[in-house]
């Protein structure tokens, strides 16, 4: 899993993923090119911590426990200070009706798993950009 | 064709009421307009094991996120194989909030679920079969490992694989390894799983 694209800049990133080793497969990549990254394990805390904290780009599974993916993006979407964070879905659906909810629930981006290194921080880039 | 619509305050079919109880009040409460109602009448039913089925059949149409909390509650405590199979079918639900309460909920029924699971892991939905590794993952039933190392030996695709191996990172034992050395032969090309299977042997091995 190496990159040898430019670091980022200490982005800070949220992930939010109840899948214990999908949370630390974000960490390893994310932090090796340079960003910073935090974790919520479900879309309750999820949601406590992009209103409580600020971040550059949040990472959403859609398939959790006590608050789904979709349900937190259009929470956050409704929430003033937060709402244009932008956000990218992952799932393990695969379906066009499934890209198109994600998008009609706010996220800005839809990924399907596995996400391969080189396309997650090069998304995250994109979207996150770099704080210099 | 004329579309009849049910009257909302009418008992469930699958419940006759008795006579000399409250429990027809309550039923015919479960189908109230009022979203306070619906759930006073959920969490009452709690007491009354026979209801199970006629909250089955609300929680199929309700849409208010707090009923349908009150309805999983209930029926967790209401535990029955004719629960666990009318709870299966959400999971194949559009409803992403439904399908996830559908399987949290499954997950807190730890008596009657692994058989009904089981099956599910031949699904022809890898999203179902998914899900149905993820409810065994969370059960502590001694048949989980060897139900999740079986996964890995015979599934074919993908991210059911890794679901199994991220659910061996909480339960798993050495007996897993073999099989989870075989799937990194098998799926070599891909980064998250190569990752997924050495942070789950490294969490067996406890380091």
């Amino acid at each position: 899993m190496s990159d040898t694209t430019p670091q980022a800049s200490g982005a800070r990133i949220l992930v939010i993923d109840d899948g214990i080793t999908m949370r630390l497969y974000y960490r390893t990549v994310l932090e090796a090119a340079g960003f910073t990254v935090e974790e919520a394990t479900n879309g309750v805390e999820g949601y406590e911590k992009a209103v409580a904290q600020s971040y550059d780009l949040l990472i959403v599974d859609i398939n959790m426990p006590k608050m789904d993916g979709y349900s937190l993006l259009r929470a956050i979407r409704s929430e003033a200070a937060i709402r244009s964070v932008p956000a990218v879905t992952v799932s393990t659906e695969a379906g066009p009706d499934d890209a198109t909810r994600a998008f009609q629930s706010g996220a800005n981006f839809y990924l399907v798993k596995p996400v391969a290194p080189q396309a997650l921080t090069e998304l995250a880039r994109l979207m996150a950009g770099g704080r210099s | 064709m004329a579309l009849l619509r049910a009257k909302p305050s009418a008992p469930p079919e699958s419940l006759p009421a008795a006579p000399g109880d409250d429990r027809a009040s309550l039923l015919a409460n479960l189908h109230s307009p009022e979203p306070a109602v619906r759930r006073g009448a959920a969490r009452a039913l709690t007491s009354h094991p026979e209801a199970a089925m006629a909250l089955c059949d609300r929680l199929d149409i309700e849409t208010s996120p707090s009923v349908r909390a009150v309805l999983f509650t209930v029926l967790i405590r209401q535990e029955s194989p004719a629960v666990v199979a009318r709870l299966l079918v959400h999971l194949r639900s559009d409803d992403a909030a439904l399908r996830n309460g559908t399987i949290e909920a499954l997950q807190e029924m730890r008596g009657t679920v692994t058989p009904h699971v089981r099956d599910l892991l031949d699904d022809p939905d890898s999203d179902v079969r998914i899900f149905a590794v993820n409810i065994l993952g969370a059960l502590c039933d001694p048949e989980t490992p060897a139900l999740l190392v079986d996964v890995l030996r015979h599934e074919p695709h993908v991210n059911v694989c890794a679901a199994a191996v991220d659910a061996l990172a909480e339960v798993g034992t050495p007996d897993a390894i073999e099989a989870l050395e075989a799937l990194r032969t098998r799926f070599g090309d891909e980064p998250f799983l190569t990752f997924a299977i050495d942070t789950t042997i490294r969490r067996i091995r406890g380091g």
